[in-house]
């Protein structure tokens, strides 16, 4: 998978423009109701941050239930911006809320000496414990009746760009540190924390590092999310559900890889959308019903799938006639 | 196939899944009746509720429709209820509203339920400029955000603080409490809880000293244990104990306190107390004397009138059953918009919005009459009724004065002792 | 002084609970390093069993101890054999086994809402409400039973780690499960029974708790919670260390209250799990065994 995902090559990126312009032009087409684009926007929000919750649970193996922490705090940064008397332009104020959430995630750095299950239950402590210290801190999140934004009529249609281009380069930077050195030190960092340290991955910066990056992207989503629904509130914001949610389409698209939390994201909105409209009553079984079958039989989740249906079809044409051997 | 063409056919089948997804748009049907969207949470955390809403909305359409339907500018149009579960979420209400308005096109819509949904829900309709009638918002600040197509049927969450509080104060100058009487004040940390809180200690800053706030806690929905908070309340020695809290946290909360062996002159759940649920859990004797202000009693139904009417239709409809008040608000929350549609003679959304903002009904709501006033954000200012759980499990009316139907007790005998 | 008193007994009613939580956690923990994320699920199907056998069959939830007991115990093993078997061992295992028993506490989520609605329920005795004074306070009855059952427990426990055969191969497997291979122990019997301790345990403390706590399909998130702060603080997999975790977090939570509003106290657990996460690993009494 390592090979896979280091061999690459750089034409790759033609494919990857068509679908991009694709779907910019999605909305000029008149099929698209506007209902549907804003399901597409939320998906493309979704993509986000589960792709940069997977820079640290993916690529570095560290599992975090704690992001909604830094999901929340960009919201409601950006929020407060937009809020100001002289209110900072939607942009700045989603990017100072990334800041703002990239700053945050280095105040757990002491936390990055923890490794596996210790290292994720420390994740559900400081997600619960800002949960509750930011639904307290009424100035800032409006307290338990969170905050609303004036309604701009046009933004919910400027935002399907916004999340597009957001997610276009969040998909460019997760391709980019995969087949880079520092692709590989992660790796490395992940495999054996003390061995890469040996030959020489400065493994404490490299965490650091893509602490930071995952926090400050997932925080520039949760600025993009209160532009989009105009009201947030803590209890959603920074909610366990909210962190259960990066964790679940990272693994159910396909943990560690690219393509992963993209099929992962997509599945998990449209799934929400269609489950909870017909059968809403079901959608967290079969959510768990998936955890579990990904994880007993195929680590690689979606992707690890769609991987595996690719070379059997291979294997059938390479040797037509010859039954494949299981 | 290489490694990156396995990519590229990944991605377009990516691409295509999400495409497939998007295609079918429902056919729109003729102009032969009349769409009203609306969510409710019928599952998640509110879903109990969200059910008695649902039942209100259904016995008003089920009316309408009896009777043909409603008349629209000289002609009877049906009406239909395209009704979406939101599983109390935020972003699956606000997308759900979404799907209404711009998938299903529907012409109205009837709120959710709780006052951080219709927040959220509220602004897909003031940005489709689309009347968006509830029953479920009561928090203020929902009203504060200057919205147009928002019309709120249910009273201020505040204004439940300062009808106990007149009713508490008529005891005290009774002589049946202290004074300065000693208030507990605790309070679920939400929107609900702040907007009570800040009734009560509205009114006992204005006392001038009748009332003083010892202690003033807020505590976590859903909370487990309140030992600890229970032990504060009780070394300071108060005499009123005055919480808001939604129905489990009342249960687990109440339960805790009677075991814990504490009794005060006067205690209130806010809107709780007097539910067949919770006097079921914790035994008519250990509710006896619990407050509860409420924004509407089956026990209006003793005087004739819209209440009585309302009674009798929902216990034909659901086989005997009495209604709370979350069926009330809904009945009445669906009646309203019809009463509006009515009037304007035609589906234009903003000809109903003005008649929505005109309008001076009667109604079963305490009070009387419901109007929308743009000073309050359109959110309506009927009053409550005070209910008094007795040892027999029952709970009279004991405040306003002419919707009475029992006295109250002025202050717990059982603490007495 | 007369709050002072109030306030203790609470601390230690509160800290029996946690404990009776915790045990199930720590001991699975500590024998197979799989931190058993469907233990909030047990927590709430204990309930759900106890509120069962007093609805249906009118069966006093203490008397119906070894029945829940009993069929969280079948559950715990058969959870092992058919999923927790299967999963990689080691450092690469530890976050595949917490997303895989995850998947297991949504689906109990899923089919308690099914089957029961998302309704609150209470089991309601007759002497549900009755409190005994005690120290010029009063102790609820049912406290008291949850705090003596707190105690016992890990007695018991410790007890059938000491002095049998099953206990003494439990403590062996949790040191070196290799050489317990060589020596003749069958490994994958003591996992079995270790996770279904571990799950009964889970059973125990949540018909407990549904003895005073109303609750619903999604009850056991936050007794999951409570668990690993005092599991971590008692360092993982030391019984003697839960009981003492249990009552610090109790006594520290409960006074926090003299310092800060009602509302943060409930953060202070949180603050504590992490910062002896990071400053003491070993738990709070150093890395032990099933001492």
């Amino acid at each position: 998978m390592r090979r896979w995902a280091a061999d690459v090559p750089f034409w790759s990126a033609v494919p990857f423009v068509i679908v991009v312009a694709a779907l910019a032009a999605l909305p000029l087409s008149l099929r698209i109701s506007p209902y549907e684009r804003n399901l597409v926007t939320v998906a493309f929000l979704m993509i986000s941050g589960a792709l940069a919750w997977n820079w640290m649970g993916g690529y570095l193996g560290q599992v975090s239930f704690g992001h909604a922490a830094m999901f929340g705090l960009g919201g409601f940064v950006a929020a407060r911006l937009m809020l100001h008397e002289n209110p900072a332009p939607a942009p700045i104020a989603w990017l100072l809320g990334g800041i703002a959430a990239g700053v945050f995630s280095l105040g757990a750095h002491p936390m990055l000496r923890l490794r596996g299950p210790y290292f994720s239950i420390a994740t559900i402590g400081v997600g619960e414990a800002s949960r509750l210290l930011f639904t307290y801190w009424e100035e800032f999140t409006g307290g338990a009746s969170g905050v609303s934004l004036p309604i701009d009529i046009g933004m919910k249609a400027r935002l399907y760009w916004w999340a597009l281009g957001l997610a276009a380069l969040v998909v460019t930077a997760s391709f980019v540190i995969r087949r880079s050195t520092l692709g590989l030190q992660l790796l490395a960092i992940k495999a054996d924390v003390d061995a890469a340290a040996d030959v020489g991955v400065n493994a404490t910066f490299y965490q650091d590092l893509v602490m930071v990056l995952s926090g400050a992207v997932v925080g520039i989503t949760g600025g993009l999310w209160a532009s989009f629904f105009s009201f947030i509130e803590p209890a959603d914001m920074f909610g366990f559900d909210r962190s259960i949610g990066f964790v679940l389409m990272s693994v159910i698209g396909g943990v560690g890889t690219v393509l992963g939390p993209v099929l992962g994201a997509v599945v998990f909105v449209l799934l929400r959308q269609f489950l909870l409209a017909s059968y809403p009553q079901l959608y967290l079984g079969l959510y768990g019903i998936l955890l579990i079958l990904i994880i007993l039989f195929e680590p690689l989740g979606l992707t690890g799938l769609g991987l595996r249906l690719a070379r059997a079809v291979r294997r059938r044409r390479r040797a037509p006639g010859v039954v494949a051997a299981p | 196939m290489s490694p990156s063409r396995r990519f590229l056919s990944l991605a377009l089948s990516a691409a295509a899944a999400l495409a497939a997804a998007l295609l079918p748009a429902p056919a729109r049907a003729a102009k032969d009746r009349i769409l009203v969207g609306a969510t409710l949470p019928l599952t998640g955390s509110e879903a109990r509720v969200g059910g008695f809403f649902k039942e209100g909305y259904e016995l008003a359409f089920d009316e309408v429709n009896k009777k043909g339907g409603l008349d629209v500018g000289g002609k009877k149009l049906p009406v239909q209820l395209l009704l979406l579960d939101d599983t109390s979420t935020q972003a699956t209400a606000v997308s759900l509203a979404d799907r209404l308005v711009n998938s299903d096109k529907v012409d109205f819509l009837l709120g959710t339920y709780a006052s951080h949904l219709v927040e959220a829900q509220s602004t897909v309709a003031e940005e489709n400029k689309i009347p968006y009638v509830n029953g479920g918002g009561g928090a203020t600040k929902i009203y504060k955000r200057g919205f147009k197509y928002l019309f709120g049927l249910i009273s201020p969450v505040e204004l439940l603080g300062t009808t106990l509080m007149q009713w508490i104060d008529e005891q005290q100058k009774a002589g049946k409490l202290p004074k300065p009487a000693k208030i507990a004040l605790v309070w679920e940390n939400t929107a609900h809880g702040k907007d009570f809180r800040k009734g009560v200690s509205d009114f006992a800053q204005k006392s001038g000293g009748a009332y003083q706030v010892t202690v003033d806690e807020s505590f976590e929905l859903n909370g487990k244990d309140f030992g600890a908070l229970l032990g504060k309340v009780k070394a300071a020695g108060v005499d009123l104990f005055l919480v808001d809290a939604h129905l489990p946290d009342y249960i687990t909360m109440h339960r805790q306190y009677v075991g814990a062996g504490l009794c005060h002159k006067v205690v209130t759940y806010g809107a709780r107390g007097a539910e067949k649920d919770a006097i079921q859990a914790l035994g008519a004797d250990n509710t006896a004397y619990v407050l509860s202000g409420v924004w509407w009693s089956a026990q209006l139904a003793a005087k004739p009138g819209a209440s009585r009417d309302f009674v009798g239709a929902f216990k034909a409809k659901y086989g005997g059953r009495d209604p709370e008040w979350f069926q009330a608000l809904g009945y009445e929350t669906a009646r309203v918009l019809f009463t509006a549609i009515q009037q304007a003679g035609k589906l234009d959304r903003d000809a109903v919005r003005e008649k929505l903002q005109a309008l001076k009904m009667p109604s079963l709501l305490p009070g009387g009459t419901v109007e929308f006033k743009p000073e309050t954000g359109n959110q309506v200012q009927n009053p409550f009724v005070v209910q008094q759980n007795q040892k027999d499990g029952t709970a009279p009316i004991i405040f306003p004065k002419d919707a009475a139907t029992g006295t109250g007790t002025g202050a717990n005998p059982k603490c007495a002792k | 002084m007369d709050r002072f008193v109030d306030l203790a007994v609470s601390a230690v009613l509160l800290a029996g609970l946690y404990a009776t939580m915790a045990y199930g956690l720590g001991l699975i923990y500590g024998v197979l390093r799989v931190v058993n994320l469907a233990h909030g699920g047990v927590i709430m199907a204990g309930a759900y069993l106890g509120w069962i056998l007093h609805g249906w069959a009118g069966l006093d939830p203490y008397l119906s101890i070894p029945l829940v007991v009993g069929a969280t115990f079948l559950l715990g093993m058969a959870m092992y054999r058919v999923l927790v078997r299967h999963l990689p061992r080691g450092p690469a295992g530890g976050p595949a086994s917490l997303l895989l028993l995850f998947g297991v506490w949504l689906v109990l989520r899923n089919v308690a809402y099914l089957l029961f609605t998302g309704n609150d329920q209470v089991i309601r005795t007759s002497y549900s409400t009755h409190a005994l004074p005690l120290l010029g306070s009063f102790v609820s009855v049912n406290r008291l039973a949850v705090l003596a059952i707190a105690v016992v427990t890990p007695a018991l426990l410790h007890l059938v780690l000491r002095r049998t055969y099953l206990g003494r191969a439990i403590r062996a497997v949790a040191q070196n499960a290799d050489s317990c291979t060589l020596v003749g122990i069958d490994v994958e019997r003591i996992y079995t029974l270790t996770f279904g301790i571990g799950t009964a345990l889970a059973g125990l403390a949540g018909l407990l708790s549904a003895t005073i706590f109303s609750f619903n399909p999604g009850f056991g998130s936050g007794e999951l919670l409570k668990s690993f702060v005092v599991v971590v603080l008692g360092g993982l997999g030391s019984v003697f260390g839960t009981g003492v975790a249990a009552l610090i977090l109790a006594i520290v939570e409960v006074f926090a209250i003299l310092v800060m509003p009602s509302y943060l106290t409930a953060a202070v657990g949180f603050v504590m799990l992490v910062l002896v996460l990071v400053l003491r690993p070993g738990g709070l009494f150093g890395q032990r065994v099933l001492g």
